[in-house]
């Protein structure tokens, strides 16, 4: 791999690579030359800094693939729910604590009127029972 | 189950009095002993980890114990306790678990000691139930040792079993891995004595629990236990996910609950696999092979890495559901886990950690 890589994320993708590589009983070069990572690193439109990141991100949806298959769900009906630009819906990295974590901010009464009410609107979606049910372990339906 | 064959025993001058020192003698007719002034001075001579750990299996230390036996169980930050007490009558263990805590727990201090002043331990006992009547303690033997798999050398059961069997105010467990119950069968725990297994698939006994009993020779020691009046305890615990993983721990629950009357089953607890990062390593470096590893752990607010929580809910409540099949009515709790799993396994969260503790006492 042509990325200059810092110890700690040295370690990580190190970490990952040998558990792939036993879990799905395979070689490390295989991993390596993995198509989606070859085409990271082969892409002329990202820096250093991005081709590791993205390496990285790969390399985690390969070594964690229910998890990451769960957070995209989670952020898919995120996505759906549309929300005013000045709410943000996040669940935690690794999804412990079970908790869907709401953020606002507002500068006015009347906007923080405002997007309370917004936000009031879409507890009641579809999406959003969906969130709490994949955070709980549920089976959710795929869409 | 494996054989325990020490290369040699080292006696700390001092022990040779101890009811211990003369059950081993008799035990381990051609293991050469060897008295010294300490046995500190002993351990001083280790190599590397990876040998010594597994090395210090092989030689059993006697020795006196210097400080309090009698210990609240530390549990683990910010998780729900089940306000346990231990007793550590030894330290370290002859099995080899892969993912056995102990490597890390004891990495500068592994040697395999016993502690020959039995009597001490029971003093101290004694004076800490007599001062808290009113509280029931629930103490085990097996937090940093196995409870019964040194029994058969060193007869510590027969030692602390008519002792327990007399308390108004303890349940003492014995937890092990092993089938050596012979010791327990001529006593009479009196309702007071739980003997519990911690349990896994034989396909995961096989891979990662070295040197350890069988399912089926768990499950046989657990029958003749019972049917010598004590109470049973079962740990599931660490649950390992793997595919199929469903399938074989409902049928070694199957085969649990078709060897014991699962009424006089005292407790069951759940766990899944947990580790730290330092003991992750000390796991990759002992056991290259172990698939353990390649699970989907994250690192959790406490330190420990276990499967993602949504996972790990959904491997709880599946083992919940094929206990409660069995098992109605039998008293079920999560080890090490935060109040949001309890919620979302149980539907609840128990208030405080005596009322946790209080549901296991006895209902006699």
């Amino acid at each position: 791999m042509g990325l200059k890589v810092g110890e700690n994320h040295l370690r990580d993708l190190m970490d990952w690579v040998e558990e792939i590589a036993l879990r799905d009983q395979s070689t490390i070069a295989e991993i390596l030359t993995w198509k989606p990572i070859v085409d990271i690193e082969s892409d002329p439109r990202l820096g250093r800094a991005d081709k590791l990141k993205r390496v990285k991100e790969e390399l985690r949806r390969l070594r964690f693939p229910r998890l990451a298959q769960i957070e995209d769900s989670i952020r898919m009906r995120i996505q759906e729910l549309r929300l005013h630009p000045e709410i943000r819906l996040t669940v935690p990295r690794g999804l412990e604590g079970g908790k869907l974590r709401v953020e606002f901010s507002a500068s006015t009464p009347e906007e923080l009127k405002k997007l309370t009410g917004k936000l009031a609107e879409v507890t009641a979606a579809n999406s959003i029972r969906e969130i709490f049910a994949l955070l709980a372990g549920e089976a959710v339906e795929n869409r | 189950m494996q054989l325990f064959q020490p290369q040699e025993v080292v006696v700390e001058r001092g022990s040779e009095a101890s009811p211990i020192y003369r059950n081993l003698r008799n035990a381990l007719l051609r293991t050469p002993f060897r008295i010294v002034d300490s046995v500190s001075t002993e351990s001083e001579t280790r190599v590397s980890f990876a040998s010594t750990f597994g090395a210090s299996k092989k030689r059993l230390f006697l020795t006196r114990h210097k400080g309090e036996f009698l210990k609240k169980c530390p549990g683990s930050d910010g998780q729900v306790c089940c306000n346990y007490f231990v007793i550590n009558f030894a330290s370290n263990c002859p099995m080899d678990c892969s993912y056995c805590y102990l490597q890390e727990y004891l990495a500068d201090n592994p040697d395999l000691k016993i502690f020959s002043n039995v009597d001490d331990l029971l003093s101290e006992a004694d004076e800490l139930l007599s001062k808290h009547r009113r509280f029931f303690f629930r103490i085990g033997t097996g937090e940093i040792t196995d409870s019964l798999a040194l029994d058969p050398y060193i007869g510590f059961a027969r030692e602390v079993v008519p002792f327990f069997a007399e308390q108004s105010n303890a349940l003492l467990e014995l937890k092990t891995k092993s089938d050596c119950v012979e010791g327990l069968l001529v006593l009479d725990p009196k309702d007071r004595v739980v003997v519990s297994w911690s349990m896994n698939p034989q396909l995961v006994i096989d891979r990662d629990e070295h040197g350890t009993a069988s399912l089926s020779e768990r499950l046989l020691a657990a029958r003749r236990c019972q049917n010598a009046g004590y109470r049973l305890g079962f740990h599931f615990d660490p649950i390992v996910e793997y595919p199929n993983w469903e399938s074989d721990y409902e049928d070694m629950l199957d085969q649990t609950f078709s060897s014991v009357d699962w009424r006089r089953i005292a407790w069951l607890s759940m766990g899944v696999l947990r580790d730290t990062p330092s003991l992750k390593r000390i796991i990759r470096g002992r056991f290259p092979q172990t698939r353990l590893l390649t699970g989907e752990q994250v690192l959790c607010p406490d330190g420990k890495l276990r499967y993602f929580q949504p996972m790990r809910v959904d491997i709880y409540r599946k083992m919940l559901r094929w206990i409660r099949r069995a098992a109605p009515t039998v008293k079920v709790y999560l080890c090490m886990e935060s109040k949001e799993v309890w919620e979302q396994v149980f539907g609840f969260v128990p208030s405080c950690e005596k009322e946790l503790g209080n549901q296991m006492a006895p209902s006699c």
